[in-house]
């Protein structure tokens, strides 16, 4: 007994976002004050907490001082939770509305009603209970101290009754005491204000806890959606349970020539940003990117803000980029979405449901400057969704679109460029009457990437890139830069006819100097030959006249010759 | 079940006073109408009392979730009805004062 009255014990509201930020849910057994406007969701709002108890097996009693019963029905009925409510028999709706012509003579008490609410609770087993605008009843009570003395009552009665109890009250401008009952906000356990605001031209709404017991929760005004499956904090859902696992993987941009400067492609998991003015191929970019994920079979999320499918689709397809085929095949989802329809937490919402029901590899959202435009909640929702897509491991495309006077504007507005782990940046250059554009990676998360501006070449097979040449200060792309590589490619042409012209000189006077050589040998040898000859000669003309003059001749040898040798 | 029906069949005008066992403001009530039916010169009139402790389910069917509370039916059918203890005379008065008339 003592270890749970030290501790507040919860009640599940089954509404994801507020379970979560309550840290469980409302506290079970006390009372909890819904404050807000006429119109902010408060009816909503504990109809939905009713119906989500009914579908876990609990039961309820609902108490409408304001509304009649069949509004309170027509109320739920648009909602997807609706059956689980109006079918059951695990609730009562109590019409507990004072009669229009009721006078007031005296003060009054809450003992009946609390003796029928309990006679209704014992029914249907409850122990959740509502009591909707029951300051219509308390207003004619003449003292207001007895109103709130009232209260005070019924709160302890749901106390002794292990009751959890849900009571509306009507916001008193930026006061978070209800209005007819200021005072009661300091009886009950938790305070809850519920807020919608006409903000351009849009309706937002929203969520703060004001007060909440014995209990850590989060404090700020969270942005509220009420759609068709009611009312959501789109940014206060449970997220997945870690972060993923950092991915050394990198996959490919769609353009081979980027994914040598960003060091072999984007890591897989990481957002990067385009961003660029019109007409800067930031769309064709990210279309790349996409039909490249299909080509490796891995599905693509692709939001284009503002644009239709069809004619998306159709001008990727004039610079060869094939979106139609992985779209029929279902690998790239395409999702239309105009930015100013909705509030931004309801597109945020509908990106989150999107990311559940198709598990996508792959993210590309065209431009999500469009839906930074509308609100200051947008960069807050930017910020969810890149932490999100972060969580799942989910390789994001971002692009946004820069004005004219500031080429870098609404991508640091929202902060995106600060968020996504890689930043492209496209441009025009405007030189010698051309218009030439440009690609420079501002930055890479842990990536040795090219700090080099690109020239980008956008043909009917899509994007290129093209080394661009410093001329001074100036780089020089398009025309300029053709004429400079012409004119350069001509000199390396000269050059390379000189080198060959020098070489067949050279060639030709080694194959003379060779012919020369020959002829020398040649010579040298006849001489050669010559004088062995007459070496030969004169060695045997000695010979014979040695042996002419020899004194001790006997006769001149008949094969001699004779006569011939004999002196005279 | 044969309460309710009775007391919804009244042929005359008829009060019903809507009360809670013994509670203070029930119990002043009950004095302060008796008082006032005394002071008007309508004793023969006798308010039913409907005690909401014993039979909650008088409460929705007379849509009265007040306590004390005093209804008051007409002969046409019209009902009025008169929250608190009763301790303001004037109104109390008032509201009474089409009964001794008929």
């Amino acid at each position: 007994m003592t270890s749970r009255k030290t501790q507040v014990q919860k009640q599940a509201t089954g509404i994801g976002g507020l379970d979560r930020v309550t840290g469980g849910g409302l506290p079970s057994g006390q009372a909890t004050l819904l404050l807000g406007q006429a119109a902010a969701g408060k009816t909503v709002l504990s109809l939905q907490i009713l119906a989500k108890a009914i579908e876990r097996g609990e039961g309820a009693v609902f108490v409408t001082f304001e509304e009649s019963p069949a509004q309170v029905k027509r109320d739920a009925s648009s909602f997807q939770w609706a059956e689980h409510l109006l079918d059951s028999d695990r609730w009562q709706l109590i019409d507990a509305r004072p009669r229009l012509d009721a006078e007031v003579a005296g003060e009054f008490d809450v003992e009946g009603l609390l003796s029928v609410i309990g006679a209704s609770m014992a029914q249907c087993g409850a122990t959740w209970i509502v009591l909707d605008g029951i300051d219509q009843l308390l207003q004619y009570q003449p003292n207001q101290r007895t109103a709130i003395e009232q209260v005070r009552r019924i709160n302890n009665h749901c106390e002794e009754k292990g009751w959890t109890l849900l009571l509306t009250g009507k916001a008193n401008g930026n006061s978070i005491a209800p209005a007819h009952l200021e005072g009661i906000e300091f009886l009950l356990s938790a305070t809850l204000i519920l807020s919608a605001q006409v903000c351009n031209q849009q309706l937002k709404r929203s969520l703060r806890i004001a007060k909440f017991r014995g209990s850590r929760h989060v404090t700020d005004e969270m942005p509220m959606i009420m759609g068709d499956d009611g009312i959501e904090l789109p940014y206060h859902e449970v997220l997945p349970d870690s972060d993923a696992a950092a991915s050394n993987e990198r996959i490919s941009s769609g353009v081979v020539k980027l994914d040598k400067l960003l060091d072999g492609g984007v890591y897989r998991g990481s957002s990067l940003l385009i961003s660029g003015r019109p007409g800067t191929a930031k769309s064709t970019l990210a279309g790349h990117f996409a039909e490249a994920a299909a080509q490796r079979g891995e599905r693509t999320l692709y939001v284009s803000f503002d644009e239709l499918s069809g004619p998306y689709v159709r001008n990727l397809a004039s610079v060869g980029i094939d979106l139609r085929s992985p779209i029929e095949s279902g690998l790239v989802r395409f999702k239309s979405m105009s930015a100013y329809t909705a509030p931004v937490a309801e597109h945020f919402l509908t990106l989150r449901r999107l990311l559940d029901e198709f598990e996508p590899h792959c993210l590309v959202i065209d431009p999500i400057s469009a839906l930074l435009k509308t609100s200051d909640e947008a960069s807050m929702a930017t910020e969810h969704l890149v932490d999100l897509v972060r969580r799942r491991g989910i390789t994001t495309i971002l692009t946004s679109l820069s004005g004219l006077l500031d080429p870098q504007g609404e991508a640091t507005r929202g902060q995106v460029s600060t968020l996504a782990d890689s930043w492209i940046v496209l441009d025009y250059n405007v030189r010698a009457g051309e218009r030439n554009r440009s690609l420079s990676i501002v930055k890479s998360r842990g990536s040795a990437h090219s700090n080099q501006q690109r020239e980008l070449l956008l043909s009917n097979k899509g994007i290129d890139l093209a080394d661009v040449y410093e001329l001074g200060t100036e780089v020089l792309m398009g025309t300029a830069r053709v004429a400079l590589e012409n004119e350069e490619a001509l000199i390396q042409r000269r050059q390379k006819l000189e080198r060959k012209q020098r070489r067949l000189d050279l060639e030709r006077r080694m194959a003379q100097a060779e012919l020369e050589r020959q002829r020398l040998a040649d010579e040298l040898r006849l001489e050669e030959e010559e004088s062995s000859e007459s070496e030969a000669l004169v060695q045997v003309y000695r010979t014979q006249i040695r042996e002419r003059r020899d004194p001790d001749r006997k006769k001149p040898s008949a094969h001699n010759g004779g006569g011939e040798g004999e002196p005279s | 079940m044969s309460d309710p029906t009775q007391s919804g069949e009244y042929s005359m005008p008829v009060l019903i006073l809507f009360v809670t066992g013994t509670a203070p403001r029930s119990q002043r009530a009950r004095d302060n109408l008796t008082r006032m039916l005394e002071q008007i010169e309508l004793v023969d009139i006798h308010p039913h009392e409907v005690d909401l402790l014993k039979q909650p389910e008088e409460s929705i069917k007379h849509s009265v979730f007040a306590t004390p509370a005093l209804m008051k039916v007409s002969q046409n059918g019209d009902v009025a009805i008169l929250y608190g203890d009763l301790s303001e005379e004037g109104r109390l008065q008032r509201f009474l004062s089409d009964l001794g008339s008929e």
